[in-house]
């Protein structure tokens, strides 16, 4: 089973570094930490997860509604449900105190257990969990490969969805239908919808499909935890020259981008690779962070995970990462164009993950 | 991640309804002395700051920062790029992007004041690099935890937000409509009551399932391919406009058993806040909104003691046993004032 796979993985990572006891921050916005060991995926409110030497978890939480789901969903989690979580864990840890004990992600810890008043100290073990995070088992591979299956489903949805006069809420409601029937329990996405006056996307608005518009999105739908992205952008009507032209222009950045990820590569190696597509056509400005934020990043069991790819981060490549590759900017004669695709390090190079076409969608006006 | 309709509508939300809000929170300032107010928001609490602003976060985190007079500002960590999704979306007096948000909230109340009384609502809660990053931005600044004061405030729903609790119930009732008695697949039928809250403009919805009531009481999440048991029941936890419900719905073949366990539930939250008829059943939740947590147990089987002051709008979870049929019931509810009686915003019933 994958999350005691994950469980024994820890355990030996925290006896490799002489943890005896870990803390795990989790909320529905930064969940991963906390479902790497729990193998809970939080929606509301706050989750504290302590992870003893033998393996064994206690898994705080401040919801009602969350600790019965937990104590279903959780099977070997002893769940705890307490108003005052950070009391409660603060009481646990009080007994053990004289132990090493790590939190991570840290800075995310409440401030009352991270208070040196505390009879108990919090070390960092954020970069700990991390590798964990980001070196991933091959049955945590599988998980994402079947996302991927879905991310392709998905978006044929949602290219079906696009049609004149639909607002933009409406074409996320199909998605996430499909979605649910599917069996799959979370999904996140955002999008874009118009012409040059969008720079970037965000959640739906009431906005109406209008014929001409670039819609933009990307999906990002989650198997037992782990998520993959998918980025496309579709056009209503015959695509304009100057529209083609982008998208080929983007897929030679995307395709660049998945060239350079290899074992040995660093993550600002492939943001290189796709902004020097940019810079050779001379939209160098645009994958500055004025108009873009990151050109890729990782994915597991966040839909945001590390290494961000970008030119100033030197995380290592390796066989066991998945990331997804984005040259997703605004185009200065479109508007804001998307493009991404989902990759695994192989031992010499990567496998892309999503099998829809590199195109630029043409949907009927 | 809220991937639900965001968008602010004047007429669901006027400005006035917003500016008569901060009065509250101006006046309540003043009583506590504090020269400023913060209040931390993510897509988990993000229910203080939507009461005040209309800002929801998608993803990310965001404070908002209330001086004493005059309106807030919003520090986030969201990038430049969705300042105008942010000034659409909210109403704000500026908007502030920065990956620090403590540092600029620290830096910006010690401009004004060095030695600022602030109060910030669930301080203990806060992140420890935001709270260190405060601290760091006005290093004299006297923090203390303004929660009481937050929550003395927020009790007391207006006519605003009681209708966007009635939409948001009557979104989560439509939903539940579409479970249908006959089907066999679960993910189909839950994919049917996402399509329908999201096509009625549903910020958020999350549809938590018990398959098969002869064997497992509790709801959780469904993942993959699962069938239903004869018997089975649907929680759908449905955000409008920043204003959460949630609604249960039992779907039983003995419609006799589920019809006599809605009766005793409405019987019930009838008295509330007297929850001793409720306390009568074998598991019973009352939650609402307190500080930032949308849906906060504030009393229950399982929470106790009871959290004060009790919120007027509530979602009211029991099971009920009828004749040994276990029947799980849920809706949201608003408590009387001045001896008048609680009342259902959204009915149990679905045929």
């Amino acid at each position: 089973m994958l999350s005691a796979e994950r469980r024994r993985r820890l355990a030996a990572a925290m006896a490799e570094a002489g943890i005896d006891e870990m803390l795990l921050y989790g909320n529905a916005w930064q969940g991963d930490y906390l479902r790497y060991a729990a193998d809970f995926g939080i929606l509301e409110g706050h989750g504290i997860a302590l992870v003893a030497a033998d393996g064994s978890i206690e898994l705080f939480l401040d919801s009602a509604v969350e600790a019965e789901r937990a104590e279903a969903e959780a099977p070997g989690v002893k769940i705890v449900l307490a108003r005052d979580i950070a009391r409660a864990v603060g009481a646990r840890l009080d007994r053990i105190a004289n132990h090493r004990i790590a939190a991570a992600p840290r800075r995310f810890v409440p401030k009352w257990l991270a208070d040196p008043e505390r009879s108990f100290s919090l070390e960092d073990g954020t970069a700990l969990v991390d590798t964990l995070l980001m070196h991933k088992l091959p049955a945590e591979i599988d998980a994402i490969r079947r996302a991927a299956r879905i991310a392709d489903d998905a978006y044929g949805v949602f290219r079906a969805a696009v049609k004149v006069g639909r607002p933009q809420y409406e074409l996320v409601a199909d998605v996430e239908a499909y979605l649910r029937s599917r069996g799959c329990p979370d999904n996140f996405m955002i999008l874009g919808s118009g012409g040059k006056d969008v720079l970037g996307m965000t959640p739906p608005s009431d906005r109406r499909i209008a014929a001409g518009d670039l819609v933009t999105t990307e999906l990002t739908p989650c198997v037992e935890g782990y998520y993959v992205q998918i980025c496309r952008t579709v056009v209503v009507g015959p695509a304009s020259e100057a529209q083609r032209r982008a998208c080929a222009l983007y897929r030679e950045a995307l395709e660049a981008g998945i060239a350079a990820v290899k074992p040995g590569a660093i993550a600002a190696d492939v943001a290189r690779a796709e902004n020097d597509v940019f810079r050779k056509y001379g939209l160098g400005d645009y994958v500055t962070s004025k108009w873009t934020r990151v050109r890729g990043h990782g994915l597991g069991l966040f839909c945001d995970s590390k290494p961000h790819i970008l030119e100033d981060v030197d995380t290592p490549l390796v066989p066991g990462m998945a990331l997804i590759v984005h040259p997703n900017t605004y185009h200065p004669e479109v508007g804001y164009l998307v493009l991404g695709d989902s990759v695994v390090v192989t031992d010499n190079g990567c496998e892309v993950l999503c099998e829809t076409p590199r195109e630029l969608f043409e949907v009927e006006r | 991640m809220r991937r639900g309709l965001i968008a602010r509508s004047p007429d669901e939300l006027p400005d006035g309804v917003l500016d008569a809000r901060l009065e509250r929170v101006h006046a309540a300032m003043n009583a506590a002395s504090l020269d400023a107010l913060i209040l931390y928001t993510n897509n988990t609490r993000p229910a203080g700051v939507s009461w005040l602003t209309a800002f929801v976060p998608y993803w990310s985190e965001a404070l908002l920062l209330v001086p004493r007079q005059g309106a807030p500002v919003l520090v986030v960590a969201l990038t430049y790029r969705v300042k105008t999704w942010i000034e659409r979306t909210s109403r704000v007096a500026d908007v502030i992007h920065t990956p620090r948000i403590g540092l600029e909230a620290g830096r910006r109340v010690a401009a004004v004041k060095a030695d600022a009384a602030v109060g910030v609502v669930e301080l203990d809660m806060l992140s420890a690099g935001i709270a260190g990053d405060l601290a760091e931005g006005g290093p004299r600044l006297a923090i203390t935890d303004a929660s009481d004061v937050f929550a003395q405030v927020r009790a007391q729903p207006d006519a605003a937000e009681i209708a966007l609790a009635k939409k948001a119930a009557s979104i989560a009732h439509l939903a539940l409509s579409r479970i249908c008695r006959d089907g066999d697949d679960l993910g189909s039928m839950l994919g049917a009551a996402e399509a329908a809250a999201r096509r009625q403009g549903a910020e958020e919805i999350y549809l938590a399932a018990a398959p098969d009531l002869d064997h497992d009481l509790r709801l959780r999440r469904i993942e993959g391919a699962v069938a239903r048991g004869p018997s089975f029941a649907v929680r759908a936890s449905v955000a409008y406009k920043g204003s959460w419900v949630r609604l249960t719905r039992t779907l039983h073949p003995d419609d006799a058993a589920a019809r006599r366990a809605i009766d005793a539930f409405a019987g019930a939250v009838a008295q509330l806040p007297d929850a001793r008829a409720l306390a009568a059943f074998p598991s019973w939740l009352i939650e609402g909104c307190r500080l930032t947590q949308p849906l906060d147990a504030v009393m229950g089987s399982r929470a106790t003691p009871p959290a004060a002051p009790l919120p007027r709008l509530v979602s009211v979870q029991a099971r009920i046993d009828i004749d040994g049929t276990p029947v799980l019931i849920g809706a949201p509810v608003l408590l009387g004032v001045l001896g008048q009686p609680a009342r259902l915003l959204a009915p149990p019933v679905f045929d």
